[in-house]
């Protein structure tokens, strides 16, 4: 896995960030717009923040203020109009194996001809990893991930949980030191969410791997983040963000219970109230 | 099985309406060989291997033109897919060559390469590549965004991300694609050889219809009708055998 370097003991609380580290990635001034000259449209405006090594971040906001758009941003796929993003100490200039993405439509981002294990080897394809060497990570891989009876089977034949699960696990594959996901879990019931939602802060954590998580339920920013940045549209700005505080491990039912998961709730939901026209 | 034989009446009895026409005089003799005539012409052509020979230089001809075309089309279409801006630019050429009848080439392909194999091969290509180049565009524009995003954040070079993603995301409307051009390559085989070039099935037919030898041009249709089956379903056969399909 991937050996990190300073930091982050999983199960501390809030004291995961770095202590006074470099931040691994860090946004200044970024603003975006999309179209040409008058018709112009400002997506994001002049958004800055910081991520600590092995932090757990959540951006929440309306549908339409520019969530998606931003893990896009940090991804690499799109390039800001102005400001600037500093990924360990140098502006992005394009895409990298580095920073996995983890897309909100499972069902379009994964290989349909190619079996559950052929497309988490897709990344290590990708990563240049030895053949003979493939079997023995797709498996620990597979295990990790819950999807060690489906090996064989090609996405269709999964549920929507297990097909999200397969993109985690080829995200995992490709030993990123970010992990963006977007919105990864909107679509899933419930009982799938929140078994994923688990799952998904026990691998970051095990993997010390720094996560930027989208998502549009406040409930779900609150449980798995250390921090959330609430983003407010028209056009996307940052609105507030809110140290969590609570420690872990965190459990779905007392977490949610807890005082200050509620005042936390409270605030949110005053400010995206107030925001979202 | 039933629905086979069903299904093969009405050419039983066409046939056996033939024959029996023919031995009773009803059809003329000069155009409608008789069944058992054209069996036995064709028995003969391959029993002296001549039709064996021609075969081999019709199919020759038409693969080596569709392989350049589906080679060319396929890869000039993945990357035209992929680069609208490209295509904006080289479209208005495709448009324009695409319109000529490629049979109309086959002086200037005379000129070029004399009588033979590759100037039959080069009119077969020509014809082939566009069917194959649309439709790759078509097909590569068609991929899911997501993957071709998948492949830039996993840092894939254009070689990797065209095996492993771009030709299997595309391949299943590339084949339809490759299929016409199949058929379209021996189509033009066939109707250089009985124009121009003096060699193949086309030649043998052009020859025993002049030498007013109706049952051995039937024999030869017969089996160019087989040939021509034989191909396209050996193209879907290699089809579902494309590397990246499995895995």
């Amino acid at each position: 896995m991937t050996g990190s370097g300073p930091s982050v003991i999983a199960g501390n609380g809030g004291a995961r960030r770095g202590n006074g580290a470099e931040p691994v990635l860090s946004l200044r001034g970024v603003s975006l717009s999309f179209g040409l000259d008058d018709r112009r449209r400002p997506v994001l405006s002049d958004v800055s923040f910081d991520v600590a090594e092995g932090e757990f971040l959540c951006v929440i906001g309306p549908s339409g203020c520019g969530k998606t758009t931003l893990l896009r941003l940090i991804a690499g796929l799109l390039s800001p109009s102005s400001g600037e993003i500093i990924y360990q100490g140098r502006p992005i200039t394009g895409p990298s194996r580095d920073r996995a993405i983890v897309f909100q439509d499972y069902s379009k981002a994964l290989l349909p001809w190619r079996t559950v294990k052929g497309n988490i080897a897709l990344s290590l394809e990708a990563c240049g990893v030895a053949s003979s060497r493939r079997d023995e990570r797709i498996g620990e891989l597979l295990a990790k991930t819950g999807l060690g009876h489906a090996a064989h089977q090609h996405p269709n034949q999964l549920s929507g949980g297990m097909q999200q699960r397969v993109q985690i696990a080829r995200s995992l594959a490709q030993e990123p030191r970010l992990l963006l996901m977007d919105e990864p879990f909107g679509a899933l019931d419930a009982i799938t969410r929140q078994t994923l939602q688990d799952e998904v802060v026990r691998l970051a954590a095990e993997t010390h791997t720094t996560v930027v998580f989208i998502t549009h339920d406040l409930e779900e920013a609150i449980y798995l983040g250390d921090r959330v940045i609430a983003l407010a549209s028209n056009p996307g700005h940052v609105a507030a963000m809110i140290e969590i505080g609570i420690p872990r491990p965190r459990s779905q039912l007392e977490t949610r219970e807890d005082p200050r998961f509620l005042a936390h709730r409270h605030r949110l939901f005053g400010l995206l109230q107030g925001h979202s026209r | 099985m039933k629905r086979r034989i069903r299904g093969a009446s009405i050419p039983a009895l066409l046939v056996a309406l033939w024959e029996v026409g023919g031995r009773a005089g009803a059809l003329p003799s000069d155009t409608f060989s008789r069944p058992s005539d054209i069996l036995v012409a064709g028995a003969r052509a391959f029993g002296d291997g001549s039709i064996l020979l021609a075969t081999w230089q019709t199919v020759e001809a038409a693969l080596v033109g569709f392989a350049v075309a589906a080679i060319a089309g396929v890869l000039c279409g993945a990357v035209l897919g992929l680069a609208p801006r490209l295509e904006r630019v080289v479209g208005p050429t495709v448009d324009a060559l695409r319109p000529i009848p490629s049979i109309a080439l086959m002086p200037l392909a005379l000129l070029m390469f004399g009588f033979g194999l590759n100037m039959e091969a080069s009119v077969v290509a020509f014809a082939c590549v566009w069917p194959v180049l649309l439709v790759t565009i078509a097909a590569v524009r068609g991929i899911e965004p997501r993957l071709l995003e998948l492949a830039s954040t996993l840092e894939m070079p254009f070689g990797s991300s065209l095996r492993r993603i771009i030709l299997p995301a595309a391949l299943a409307r590339i084949v339809v694609g490759l299929r016409v051009a199949v058929g379209i390559s021996l189509v033009v085989a066939i109707t250089v050889e009985i124009v121009v070039n003096p060699r193949g099935l086309g030649y043998g037919m052009i020859i025993a219809s002049q030498s007013l030898r109706p049952d051995l041009m039937y024999a030869q249709l017969l089996w160019l009708g087989l040939l021509g089956w034989g191909l396209n379903a050996a193209l879907s056969a290699a089809a579902r055998r494309w590397p990246g399909a499995q895995a």
